[in-house]
């Protein structure tokens, strides 16, 4: 795949994941969730302008101006995309306490998303995802790591979870507290 | 009230027409890549259609929460109901403009749907097999997204599709389901719905 391919996948990942992101945080009123939506749009932006400068540098050169228009509106509704989620993250962090007649009234899935940073001693630190089985364990998917500044989006069993990784999941509520704790190192991973 | 038509979906709560504005403005977005992944018209129609519903229900919900603020307090906080109702909106309004690009000639986007196929957030299309105890049960029953993380967008059902399933949509046998989650919980979901093994059963909490 080309560079320009694999920098628009990255804006496509990164704002489908803004908008779960967003609307969770608006569910569950997770401010965290929220403020990872924030730190996302930022990334969106820098991406974005890349992308326009290199399609802007193809077309000039003499590339296919059909598929250089095609890559910039896709751009620019994956944008609007990563903007919206930004404007609910936006609400969310206001902390404006929900009114009565809305109170709770995302709240009908029962599926959560939750973030837990990977301590030096967790079970989860240095073993892939598979090995540890955490969806089987925990019933949490991880949908995303952060590791450092940089994401790795829709990891697989293969991935090796580092010490200091974000891990961000989604699953039923009741599986989030066993979740933070494997993370944090205060529960083990069950022996087979 | 003014003659003329009376708006839709008065007759929802201020809460019934957001959740459902958040559920379509999510399921556009999906269905908008699948019907460029597909090049499908059937799904790039569906997603017009949604957007026109969606103006609607952003017309209402401006006129039901106008009617329910009362004081200063209201209003603070209705105000950010409806900043998330623009939201999706605007969410919507994109899935609109992706599907536009089904215009472009399908020789001269060639890398996109090669592109969205190696997404990392992928759809994938999956087909409940006849031995798959999946069938004849509801995807709210079964708990499809709690127990593999993929979200059912679309069903297929012979010549008919039904988009954003409701939790009492019954699955059933050849039924070729439109689902979006990560590679991992696309196995997991294949091995319950090619029947190779049986859904768990959890006892109630």
């Amino acid at each position: 795949m080309q560079e320009m391919e694999r920098k628009l996948l990255e804006l496509k990942d990164t704002s489908e994941l803004m908008m779960d992101l967003a609307y969770s945080s608006l569910l569950y009123n997770n401010h965290d969730i929220a403020e990872e939506v924030i730190f996302l749009e930022g990334m969106m932006d820098e991406l974005g302008n890349e992308i326009q400068k290199m399609v802007i540098d193809q077309s000039s050169q003499g590339g296919d101006v059909m598929k250089s228009l095609v890559v910039l509106r896709l751009q620019m509704a994956m944008e609007e995309i990563a903007d919206a989620a930004a404007s609910i993250a936006d609400v969310v962090l206001r902390g404006v306490p929900q009114h009565p007649v809305v109170q709770m009234s995302l709240r009908d899935a029962d599926v959560v998303i939750s973030r837990a940073a990977v301590a030096e001693g967790s079970d989860l630190a240095g073993r892939t995802l598979g090995d540890v089985k955490l969806s089987s364990i925990s019933g949490m998917f991880a949908i995303a790591i952060k590791r450092g500044k940089k994401y790795i989006f829709g990891p697989s069993r293969t991935t090796r979870v580092e010490a200091g990784d974000m891990i961000i999941a989604r699953g039923p509520e009741d599986g989030e507290k066993y979740f933070a704790q494997l993370a944090s190192g205060d529960e083990r991973v069950p022996s087979e | 009230m003014m003659e003329g038509e009376v708006p839709e979906f008065l007759d929802l709560s201020v809460r019934e027409i957001l959740t459902e504005m958040k559920d379509i403005s999510e399921v556009m977005v999906d269905l908008a890549y699948a019907s460029l992944m597909f090049d499908s018209e059937d799904i790039a129609q569906k997603v017009s259609e949604l957007e026109a519903e969606m103006d609607n229900l952003n017309y209402a919900i401006k006129i039901k929460t106008l009617m329910a603020a009362r004081t200063r307090e209201d209003a603070i906080q209705l105000s950010g109901m409806l900043q998330v109702a623009a939201a999706a909106e605007s969410i919507s309004n994109a899935a609109g403009d992706l599907v536009k690009l089904q215009s472009v000639d399908i020789e001269r986007r060639p890398f996109l749907s090669f592109m969205l196929r190696e997404s990392e957030e992928k759809i994938r299309m999956i087909t409940v097999s006849e031995k798959s105890d999946m069938s004849n049960r509801t995807i709210g029953d079964l708990g499809v997204e709690a127990e593999t993380g993929m979200r059912i967008i679309a069903i297929k059902r012979r010549q008919r599709w039904i988009y954003d399933p409701e939790p009492e949509t019954k699955l059933k046998a050849r039924d070729t389901l439109i689902v979006r989650g990560t590679k991992d919980g696309y196995e997991r979901l294949a091995e319950f719905s090619s029947g190779r093994s049986h859904w768990p059963e959890h006892e109630e909490g």
